[in-house]
């Protein structure tokens, strides 16, 4: 372990964190408006890797990282359509429709990628670059729009209008509909601006991680992002915590990787994992989640 | 013309809805076939042909569906407690893990090893599934999470005792693992007359009149199924919750480790990420188009094994890669599930009355 404190080591973890926890944090910030809206959004994994996929593709065909992400955002806004259509549209279980779209996701992209829809060969590929001087060099502007979304979309919920009558949307719908306000309208809008926002961390974590696309790209980070929702209690800076925290042990699982390490790869990759089920457990009591999260809302 | 709620479902248009989505089905994959330029005629042919054109065909498609019976199975009697578990990836991957795990161990081979590595197989998948039990009920963590993050975490124990020097087979590369091959008398037999269909067929089936007999005829089968309709109901009669949800975890997890270990003992005979990756998620899929009855996931089991079976003939035959099949469950399920919402609505044509304004 003692190569890992060299302050070089460190601070190339300490970068590689943030690098990690940028898609992460764009999309459970998404992720987490629709969730206090009372969706429970279960293909967040499937919205990012069809994302990625898509991103991929344009920038192959393109070359330009912009598009790619435009097309990573579309890409996702149109799953997120699909599944507003499905699960509040017509009010099928959140839970099967999450699990139909990460499903047809997997099965979409392994099929275009395997039949080289992108083109044959190893196509030449340009990715995001981080900022190249200056105090930033090696962090990526993108890390800062993750960052800043935090205090954005704290001051959204709990501080505007709309963002209280948000948050009325998954704790009480039913006192919504009855003041006039369309409740579907706003789960939509609060499931299609989750939607984009993995959309632009899945197309961040096609751009500036990997020179090509592979099958199951995302790897399971779409579901690290739901669980940083839990284990951060529904609360903005708790789940940025929480991504901070999943993004250190994957970068020291990739440092343990190039150098040694006492601990195997694999237990520092499971880790976010099983720390995140001993924190829920320690934490249960204080939980904060919606009261109508999950549940499709009915006119009774 | 517009959709009402039903009060109760007409046959004739419940067939319709059903055929519709069949219709849907069969055009969206065969768009999907076109993306690529391939010929959906060509390509479908060729899945009928690997799934039902012959004995081996017939043998490749049994072999497919028996362990995604068992997974459906797993998830059917936890979804029909309404246990949102997705936990039979792990579950099954874990239940590899202790069968393949006890038989080294112990060292043993022949019928007694087989016998063992099941027991072990299963008690592996059960150990997993209460962990998830244990969770909801003691600490309140939601299943869906819990089990999501336990199918990340046997991945990562699969590659990690896969290493060389574990159970890892010597010259193998870092990006393709598995483990020494079993003794040949490790082997479950297979059926006489079938290629490839090995005892695990049989167990399968067995389980699922098990299972069905359990859910429809016994008391443990109705509290589960009064559970998933109203737990609340359940509890004022004096159903204890979290014992039920042990329960179900528990069994769920039984037959999600019996398909791992099954599928090693039956087909792979070693440890191989790469062969078991997916039947747990594609049982969910199983018993959710199986309406999460044992019936309807044996159909549901078959109908995806003939898919599987088909899909590497479409490959050979028509150069379409297999994995149209994974893209094809989706649009099964989402087909499926939108022909059952659609069969409790009726279609009422406007009719335009005498002056009223239109």
């Amino acid at each position: 372990m003692s190569d890992l404190f060299s302050a070089t080591i460190l601070t190339a973890v300490v970068i590689a964190a943030l690098k990690m926890a940028t898609p992460l944090l764009i999309s459970a910030m998404g992720e987490l408006v629709a969730q206090r809206a009372g969706i429970w959004n279960m293909a967040v994994e499937g919205t990012m890797l069809i994302a990625a996929y898509a991103a991929y593709v344009v920038v192959v065909l393109t070359q330009s990282p912009g598009l790619a992400l435009a097309a990573a955002v579309l890409a996702a806004l149109l799953t997120g359509a699909i599944n507003g259509l499905l699960c509040v549209v017509l009010k099928l279980d959140q839970f099967v429709t999450g699990l139909a779209l990460n499903l047809l996701a997997a099965g979409l992209t392994l099929f275009w990628f395997r039949a080289g829809l992108q083109g044959e060969g190893v196509p030449t590929f340009r990715s995001l670059s981080p900022i190249v001087e200056g105090p930033f060099a090696g962090l990526y502007p993108m890390m800062f729009v993750a960052l800043l979304a935090v205090p954005l979309i704290w001051w959204f919920l709990e501080r505007t209008r709309p963002g209280l009558e948000l948050r009325c949307l998954g704790e009480n719908p039913e006192a919504l509909d009855l003041r006039g306000v369309d409740v579907r309208r706003g789960q939509i809008l609060s499931l299609l601006f989750a939607s984009a926002m993995t959309g632009l961390g899945g197309g961040f974590l096609m751009l500036a991680f990997s020179d090509r696309f592979v099958p199951d790209f995302t790897g399971g980070r779409g579901w690290l992002v739901v669980v940083a929702i839990l284990a951060g209690n529904w609360r903005p800076g708790r789940v940025l915590v929480a991504v901070l925290f999943f993004a250190l042990l994957e970068a020291l699982a990739i440092q343990s990787r190039v150098g040694s390490s006492l601990l195997p790869e694999q237990l520092l990759l499971a880790a976010p994992y099983l720390l995140s089920l001993a924190l829920m457990a320690v934490f249960r009591s204080t939980s904060l989640e919606p009261a109508a999260l999950g549940i499709p809302y009915r006119r009774r | 013309m517009r959709l009402t709620p039903r009060s109760e479902r007409a046959i004739a248009w419940t067939l319709g809805c059903y055929a519709a989505a069949v219709v849907a089905f069969l055009m969206l994959s065969g768009l999907l076939v076109l993306s690529v330029g391939g010929s959906p005629q060509a390509a479908f042919s060729a899945l009928l042909t690997g799934a039902l054109g012959g004995k081996a065909a017939i043998g490749n498609t049994l072999a497919k569906a028996t362990p995604l019976l068992l997974t459906g199975l797993a998830a059917a009697i936890a979804f029909r407690a309404r246990i949102w578990s997705i936990g039979q990836e792990g579950q099954m991957v874990f239940g590899a893990i202790t069968g393949y795990g006890a038989v080294l161990w112990l060292g043993l081979s022949g019928p007694a090893g087989i016998v063992v590595a099941l027991v072990a197989g299963m008690m592996g998948g059960a150990a997993l599934g209460l962990v998830s039990g244990v969770l909801d009920v003691r600490f309140k963590i939601n299943v869906i999470i819990s089990t999501v993050l336990l199918n990340y975490c046997v991945g990562y124990l699969l590659s990690w005792l896969l290493q060389p020097g574990v159970w890892g087979d010597v010259g193998q590369t870092v990006s393709y693992q598995q483990s020494a091959a079993l003794a040949d008398s490790l082997y479950l037999p297979l059926l006489p007359g079938l290629a490839k269909v090995h005892l695990g067929a049989v167990l399968a089936l067995v389980l699922t009149v098990v299972v069905g007999v359990t859910l429809g005829r016994t008391r443990l089968g109705f509290e589960i199924r009064g559970f998933g309709l109203n737990p609340r109901a359940m509890v004022a009669r004096g159903v204890d919750a979290g014992r039920l949800v042990l329960v179900v975890m528990a069994a769920s997890g039984a037959l999600a480790g019996l398909a791992g270990i099954g599928h090693v003992l039956g087909e792979t005979h070693r440890l191989r990420p790469d062969a078991l990756a997916g039947f747990g998620y594609t049982g969910i899929v199983v018993a959710l188009i199986g309406r999460s009855s044992a019936p309807g996931t044996l159909a549901a089991a078959l109908f995806f094994g003939g898919l599987a079976a088909g899909g590497l003939t479409m490959r050979v035959v028509a150069d379409i890669p297999s994995s149209l099949v994974t893209a094809m469950q989706g649009i099964a399920l989402i087909a499926f599930l939108l022909a059952e919402i659609a069969s409790g609505y009726r279609l009422v044509l406007p009719v335009r009355e005498e002056g009223t304004p239109a």
